[in-house]
């Protein structure tokens, strides 16, 4: 499973012991904050297995960053509208995924659909001209993903893929897995606020998770009690502007080319965590219509509402 | 004596409560009732660590369900045995690393004396009541679960005390689950003809198994038993009913379950082999498509065959010239004219519906028809002289977890 990408950094860790028993090691990747949380390890043994995990984050952001010319995004995007691209087993799979998540959400949830940031300009706070808006939108299109065993392509020239609507939920579902092969029991990984844990606490404890205030960022909204599986949180606090008191966040429907409105932010509770992210942003981009869609997939969520009302379950 | 058809009951089945499903992993009445169909495309992904972990993680949530069956056997011309069960089942967690299950079942038997042959019509009415309880409790530690057992049946004429004791160990990787078991059971009987008083039996059973994450879609389980009982088995109720006071049981059972991620659906399959001492070879195969056809029905189709050989003390409805039915013509040191313990085929077909109300409520309706022949055991030599038995279930109930 090792990848021929070269220049992957190591990510330096930050050692911090929260108490006798938990060791936090924070480092950056992915322009996030992350920590990895183990308990019940030898220092030595529980610094090995974060620096492995830390290692697997970057190595998921080294291939999938849009950010990076050599990554597989950035040379599938690069290759649009003309020759297919070899992708390897995990790429592949990453893809069908965004496939699945397409259709489970009715075309809501699009990779394709990172187009929009052309004609939205977040750092000017400008709204977009509707005949650019019309022109990107035809854009769009997850079914426009041509694979074909282990190759894809994209049909159109001006077409990008961004696997960024999952690929942090993903690298903490792997760095957990990573962590469990160096035999963390009790632990978590949190990739900037995505979280996924391995086991509760070695007392059987949960650990408690705090879920930041969508419009007090130094505070707290809730906190929730997490033994196993994943967190996410999405949110319209992440990237936004407003133009005439009107929020416009980062969020954007493909459908129509505009920002969601309806909550300030949904997390989700779910076993693994690219479900519970993409719950979660799919759950935003249904506005009016997510908690029926979250009651249906079966997973606990909190959900605050454009008028600062709670939904929980 | 209880009534329903049930060949080669275990102990071990029976300290299980009766809601516990056999082999763990992806069945969609578990797995699709709590993760919905954006969960099941995540954990296609590659590489990810099992959210669920292996059998030994403890219960998360609890599970109380109630159920309402209804069960009628008949051969032509004669309804013979009518039960109707309420049942209850809870399971739950009560510490951070100890979980509960319990269940609850009262049964209302009524109808003729069952289990003559065929040809003899002559039944005496029967009624009775069987009142049974199982309780488990299971400690998990962090790859290894023991738990321990207790199961209690109570009839007019019948009782029947039960304990087990389970270990189960995780590999490290949690793909796979081994797990022994240990049961002892003490079975009293007290006939209300007095054919025999104070007759006891007592039986212990051991039972190993392995359960296998064999590919992220398939689970396999290899599970084998041996129950060694001693003392009363005639049939208090039958004029020539003679078994040995031994009985030796193996069963070795292999089960499949197959998960369709791109569906959901899941296909169940088992074949189980059972021999024991009093010469009974039986083999049964069992096949369940649970088809999800959105996210809150799940429709399941299930057909089963079983086959066995009669018991070598089993004798056909050919009598006495002299004296008569019910005397068999040659009467060896054991005779027994249990059509149970008769060469036959046996098909069942059934159907159940999971419809999830919501994240927290299921209800579910279950419909069986069970026929059983002696011209359908495999391979022909089906035991002579006997009319077709049939019997049908229902069953309709709720779950509800907290």
């Amino acid at each position: 499973m090792r990848d021929t990408l070269e220049h992957i950094e190591t990510p330096a860790l930050e050692r911090i012991e929260l108490d006798s028993q938990a060791t936090v090691f924070r480092f950056r990747a992915m322009a996030s904050p992350c920590e990895v949380c183990v308990e019940g390890l030898s220092s030595l043994a529980a610094e090995v297995a974060a620096q492995k995990a830390a290692n697997e984050v970057a190595r998921i952001e080294a291939k999938y960053s849009r950010y990076r010319s050599d990554s597989i995004v950035s040379r599938i995007n690069a290759a649009a509208g003309g020759d297919w691209i070899a992708i390897d087993d995990e790429t592949r799979s990453l893809l069908e995924f965004a496939q699945s998540l397409a259709r489970e959400s009715e075309g809501l949830f699009d990779i394709t659909s990172g187009v929009l940031r052309r004609v939205w300009d977040f750092r000017a706070g400008k709204l977009p001209e509707e005949s650019s808006l019309s022109e990107t939108l035809a854009l769009i299109g997850t079914e426009r993903i041509l694979l074909d065993g282990s190759n894809v392509r994209l049909a159109d020239a001006l077409m990008e893929i961004d696997l960024g609507g999952f690929g942090k939920e993903y690298a903490a579902d792997r760095a957990a897995a990573v962590l469990a092969a160096e035999g963390v029991r009790h632990g978590f990984v949190n990739l900037g606020g995505d979280l996924r844990a391995l086991g509760p606490k070695q007392s059987g404890e949960p650990w408690s998770i705090g879920i930041a205030h969508p419009r007090e960022p130094e505070n707290t909204i809730a906190s929730i009690s997490l033994r196993t599986g994943a967190l996410a949180t999405s949110g319209d606090y992440e990237r936004f502007f407003e133009h005439d008191g009107q929020r416009y966040c980062h969020i954007l429907n493909p459908k129509t080319g505009r920002p969601v409105t309806h909550w300030q932010s949904i997390s989700v509770l779910a076993p693994v965590c690219a479900a519970a992210g993409a719950l979660a942003t799919i759950a935003m981009l249904r506005e009016a219509h997510a908690l029926e869609f979250l009651d249906a997939q079966g997973c606990g969520y909190l959900a605050i509402r454009f008028d600062g009302e709670r939904f929980a379950r | 004596m209880s009534s329903k058809i049930d060949f080669a009951g275990s102990a071990l089945a029976r300290c299980a409560p009766s809601d516990a499903t056999a082999v763990a992993g992806p069945t969609p009445s578990q797995t699709s009732a709590r993760f919905g169909s954006i969960t099941l495309a995540a954990l296609a992904l590659p590489g990810l660590v099992a959210p669920i972990g292996a059998q030994v993680a403890p219960l998360e949530e609890g599970v109380i369900a109630a159920k309402f069956g209804v069960y009628e056997d008949r051969q032509p011309g004669l309804t013979r045995v009518r039960a109707i069960s309420p049942s209850l089942y809870i399971a739950s967690p009560i510490a951070s690393s100890w979980s509960f299950e319990g269940s609850l079942t009262h049964d209302n038997v009524s109808g003729a004396s069952p289990r003559w042959h065929s040809s003899i019509s002559s039944a005496s009415r029967m009624a009775d009541h069987r009142t049974a309880a199982t309780a488990k409790l299971t400690k998990s530690f962090e790859r290894v679960a023991v738990a321990l057992g207790g199961a209690y049946s109570d009839e007019q004429d019948y009782r029947s005390r039960a304990g087990s004791l389970e270990l189960r160990i995780a590999s490290a990787d949690n793909n796979r689950t081994w797990s022994i078991a240990f049961a002892h059971t003490d079975d009293n009987i007290f006939p209300t003809n007095r054919a025999a008083r104070g007759a006891t039996r007592r039986t212990n059973e051991l039972g190993l198994s392995v359960t296998q994450n064999w590919t992220k879609h398939d689970v396999v389980q290899l599970a084998i038993s041996r129950a060694e009982g001693r003392g009363y088995y005639n049939d208090p109720y039958k004029i020539v009913d003679i078994r040995p006071r031994e009985r030796d049981q193996t069963t070795a059972t292999l089960r499949w379950n197959h998960f369709i991620a791109s569906s959901g659906d899941a296909l169940r399959t088992s074949y189980r082999f059972y021999s024991d001492s009093f010469g009974i070879r039986a083999h049964t195969l069992d096949a369940a498509y649970a088809k999800a056809l959105n996210d809150r029905w799940i429709v399941t189709p299930t057909l089963r065959y079983h086959t066995q050989s009669a018991a070598n003390f089993y004798y056909d409805p050919v009598y006495d010239p002299v004296v008569g039915e019910p005397f068999p013509v040659v009467l060896g040191r054991f005779a027994s004219p249990d059509h149970r313990l008769s060469a036959f085929g046996a098909v069942t077909v059934g159907v159940r519906a999971d419809w999830k109300l919501d994240s927290r409520w299921t209800l579910d309706a279950k419909l069986e028809r069970y026929e059983q022949r002696s011209s359908w055991r495999l391979g022909g030599g089906g035991s002579p002289g006997l009319a077709p038995l049939t019997a049908l279930i229902a069953q309709i109930g709720f779950t509800r977890t907290f």
